[in-house]
C-alpha cells in the first residue's frame, strides 16, 4: 500500500530523514517510534504530500506522490498539532471536515453520529471548543480526520498529553478501526502502548534503527517491554 | 531583579526579529515624510483666463494683481483667440476644464466694457471646475479681492463733463460676478469632496485587517495544512475565504454608504449607487487577497501585525484621499499609482461628484483587476514555495 524508496528531507544543513526505505503493507496498524526530533512528523507530512522530499519516491496506493485528489480523498491525517477550530461546536467542525472531503446529506449526518459515538462525544456534539478539555479537543481531532471513512489513517501523537485511560481508549478505537479495515499509521511517545502495533519501526536521526513485530523486538534485546527494548536499541550505536 | 529579567528578555526577542526591529526603527520616518508633505500644502488653483475685447481695460490690471496671489497660478489655455461666439467659447472653456486644464476660468467680454459704460454693473464670469472645494473657494476669494481693487482704482467715467462734480458720472458700482459650475454648485460644501472616499477607505481597511488576521490564525492553528492536504485546490479555498467575508463587507458597506447619504447634501442617482458597490467589491477583493498575501509572508502574528500599518498608512496619505498628491514629490506620485486605493478614490469621485458613468473610469476598474490578479499570483507564489519548503 505504502512503499518508501531513498526518501530523504533535508532542512537547510539539517537532515531530517536520511535515505529511508520502508514499505507498509495494507491493513495493519503500523507504528512510527522515535525519540523527539528523529523525522517522525516529517516522514508523515511527506506521505500526506504536506511537503515535498528532497530526495526519493513515496508510492501509495500504487500511484507515485501522493497529490491527486483520489488519493487525497483515501488519505486521514490527525496531525500533532490540535488543527481544528475552537469557535466552532464538535459537530461543526466534524461536519466541516467532513464536506471538505465530499461528503452532504444523510450519509454525512449517519456517518457524523457514528463517529460521535465512536470517540464518545455524543453528549458533546453541541459544545464549542474552546469550553471542553484537552482531551476531548485531541477526540475532535481524531472524529475529524477519521469522517470520510478513509482506508488509511494516519495519526501524529495521537495520545500526546492524553490521561492513561483514554489512552487505553484510542487504541481500542483504533483497534475497531483496524477490524472495519482501515490501514493506521501511528506515532506515540509512550512507546509501551505501541505493543499493541503489529509492526513497528524505530527512527533516530532520520534513520530506521529497528524494524518488526514487537515481540521480536523485545526479544531481540531481551527486553519484557517495548520501552525498554527502545533504550536499549538507541543506546546501541 | 525581574524586571531587568522581563525586561532582557524583549530585548532578545525583538532583536531577533529583524524585520520587527526594521519596522519599529523605520517606519516613524517614512509616517513624518508623509505627513510632513501632506502638511507642506503648496498646492496652488489652477487658474485660465479668456477676454474677449477688454485687455486693456481689464484683463492686464486684473491679472497682474491675482498673479501675487500664492494660492493661484495663471495657466495658458488651448482655446483659439479668433474664437469670439460665446456659446461656443462657453463649450470650449467647460471642456478645458474637464480636460483638468484648469479648476477654474475667468471669462470677460466687451459687454462688460459697455455695460459699464452705460452706467450698469456689467459682470465678469467664473467657469469653475467644482469638485475641489479648496481650489474653487480659493479662486473665488482672488478674482473677488482683485475686482474690489479694480473698481476703486479704475473707475469707469460715463459723462466726463461732470466728473466730480455728479457722483453719478462715475460708475463706481460693484462688478457682478458670475459663476458657473462644471460640476457640483454653490451649495458644494467641503465635505462632500471627502465624503465619497470614505467607504472605499473603510471596507479597504477592514477587510485587510480582518483577512490578514483570520488567514494567519487558519496558519499558526494548522487547519489551513489541513486544506492543503484534503481534495480540495488552492484556489477554492481562496474563492471560499472571498465569498465568506463578503457577506460581511457587504452589509459593512451598505452601512457606510447609507450614513454618507444622509450626510452628503448631494442627491445619487441609482446608477452611481451602483457604480460606487461594484467599486466596493473591487476594493474588497483586492483587500482580501492583500491580507491573505500579508499573512503569508508573515512568519509570525507579530510580523503580520506589523502589515497592517504598512500597508495602511501609505494607503492614506498618497491615495489622494485627503491630502493632494500634486503636493507630493514625483517619487510618490508614483507610489501612489500602486496603491489600489487610489484608483478606488478616483472611481468613487468622479462617479459620485462628477457624475460620470462606470465604464468611463475603465482604466481604473481595469487596474483594480489587474491588482487583484497580481495579488492573487504572488500569493500563490508565496504560499506554495512556503509549504514545498516547510
Ligand atoms: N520546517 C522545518 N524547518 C526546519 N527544520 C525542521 C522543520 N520541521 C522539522 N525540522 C527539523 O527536523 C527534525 C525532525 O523534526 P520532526 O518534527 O519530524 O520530529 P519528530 O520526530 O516529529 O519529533 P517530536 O517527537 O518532537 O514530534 C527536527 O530536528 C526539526 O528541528
Ligand atoms: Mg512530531
Amino acid at each position: 500500500m505504502l512503499k518508501i524508496e531513498g526518501l530523504t528531507k533535508r532542512f537547510g544543513k539539517l537532515t531530517a530523514i536520511d535515505n529511508l526505505n520502508l514499505n507498509i503493507p495494507e491493513g495493519l496498524k503500523f507504528g512510527l517510534l522515535g525519540p523527539n526530533g528523529s523525522g517522525k512528523t516529517t516522514l508523515l507530512r511527506m506521505i500526506t504530500g504536506l511537503i515535498e522530499p528532497t530526495h526519493g519516491k513515496i508510492t501509495l496506493f500504487g500511484k507515485w506522490t501522493p497529490t491527486s485528489r483520489m488519493i487525497r480523498r483515501r488519505v486521514g491525517y490527525m496531525p500533532q498539532q490540535t488543527a481544528v477550530y475552537p469557535g466552532l461546536t464538535v459537530s461543526e467542525n466534524i461536519r466541516f471536515f467532513g464536506r471538505i472531503y465530499g461528503l452532504s446529506g444523510r450519509p454525512l449526518e449517519d456517518r457524523l453520529n457514528d463517529i460521535l459515538e465512536l470517540v464518545e462525544l455524543g453528549d458533546k456534539k453541541k459544545e464549542v471548543l474552546s469550553n471542553l478539555s484537552g482531551g476531548m479537543v485531541r477526540r475532535v481531532l481524531l472524529a475529524t480526520a477519521l469522517i470520510h471513512n478513509p482506508p488509511l489513517l494516519i495519526l501524529d501523537e495521537p495520545t500526546a498529553g492524553v490521561d492513561p485511560v483514554l489512552r487505553l481508549k484510542f487504541w481500542d478505537w483504533v483497534d475497531l478501526l483496524v477490524k472495519q479495515g482501515v490501514s493506521i499509521i501511528i506515532t506515540t511517545h509512550h512507546i509501551s502502548e505501541a505493543e499493541r502495533s503489529d509492526q513497528v519501526v524505530f527512527l533516530r536521526e532520520g534513520k530506521i534503527i529497528q524494524q518488526g513485530k514487537p515481540f521480536d523486538i523485545m526479544k531481540r534485546f531481551q527486553a519484557n517491554n517495548l520501552e525498554a527494548a527502545f533504550v536499549r536499541s538507541t543506546n546501541l550505536k | 531583579m525581574a524586571i531587568r529579567w522581563i525586561a532582557l528578555r524583549i530585548i532578545q526577542e525583538i532583536i531577533r526579529d529583524r524585520r520587527t526591529m526594521a519596522f519599529f526603527l523605520l517606519v516613524p520616518i517614512v509616517v513624518m515624510t508623509l505627513i510632513y508633505y501632506a502638511l507642506l500644502e503648496d498646492e496652488k488653483a489652477k487658474l485660465g483666463v479668456v477676454t474677449r475685447g477688454v485687455a486693456r481695460f481689464y484683463e492686464y490690471p486684473l491679472v497682474s494683481v491675482i498673479e501675487e496671489d500664492e494660492d493661484i497660478e495663471i495657466v495658458s489655455l488651448d482655446i483659439p483667440d479668433k474664437e469670439t461666439d460665446p456659446a461656443e467659447l462657453d463649450r470650449l472653456i467647460m471642456e478645458e476644464m474637464k480636460k483638468g486644464k484648469a479648476h477654474g476660468i475667468l471669462y470677460m467680454d466687451q459687454q462688460l466694457l459697455s455695460e459699464r459704460f452705460a452706467g450698469e454693473r456689467g459682470a465678469i464670469h467664473i467657469y469653475l471646475e467644482g469638485s475641489r472645494p479648496t481650489s474653487t473657494a480659493a479662486i473665488f476669494s482672488s478674482i473677488a479681492e482683485a475686482m474690489d481693487d479694480l473698481t476703486e482704482t479704475m473707475p469707469v467715467v460715463i459723462d466726463a463733463e461732470c466728473s466730480a462734480k455728479c457722483a453719478n458720472s462715475v460708475n463706481i458700482k460693484a462688478i457682478e460676478i458670475k459663476k458657473h459650475y462644471l460640476y457640483g454648485s454653490e451649495d458644494y460644501r467641503l465635505i462632500d469632496y471627502f465624503l465619497p472616499v470614505f467607504p472605499t477607505f473603510f471596507v479597504f481597511f477592514f477587510t485587510f485587517i480582518i483577512s490578514t488576521i483570520t488567514f494567519q490564525r487558519e496558519r499558526v492553528r494548522g487547519t489551513l495544512e489541513r486544506l492543503l492536504i484534503a481534495p480540495v485546490s488552492f484556489s477554492q479555498i481562496i474563492l471560499g475565504y472571498i465569498s465568506g467575508f463578503i457577506i460581511f463587507s457587504s452589509v459593512q458597506a451598505l452601512i457606510i454608504i447609507g450614513y454618507i447619504l444622509a450626510l452628503i447634501q448631494i442627491s445619487f442617482t441609482p446608477h452611481q449607487l451602483f457604480a460606487l458597490g461594484v467599486t466596493l467589491f473591487l476594493i474588497m477583493i483586492v483587500a482580501l487577497t492583500m491580507g491573505l498575501l500579508a499573512s503569508f509572508m508573515a512568519m509570525n502574528e507579530f510580523q503580520a501585525i506589523q502589515f497592517i500599518p504598512l500597508v495602511i498608512l501609505p494607503q492614506i496619505f498618497l491615495s489622494d484621499m485627503i491630502w493632494r498628491i500634486e503636493s507630493f514629490p514625483l517619487v510618490f506620485q508614483w507610489i501612489s499609482y500602486g496603491l489600489p486605493l487610489t484608483h478606488a478614490n478616483i472611481i468613487s469621485r468622479k462617479v459620485m461628484l462628477q457624475n460620470q458613468s462606470l465604464w468611463e473610469n475603465w482604466p481604473q476598474l481595469l487596474s483594480l483587476g489587474g491588482f487583484f490578479l497580481f495579488f492573487m499570483l504572488v500569493m500563490s507564489l508565496v504560499a506554495l514555495k512556503r509549504n514545498k519548503n516547510n
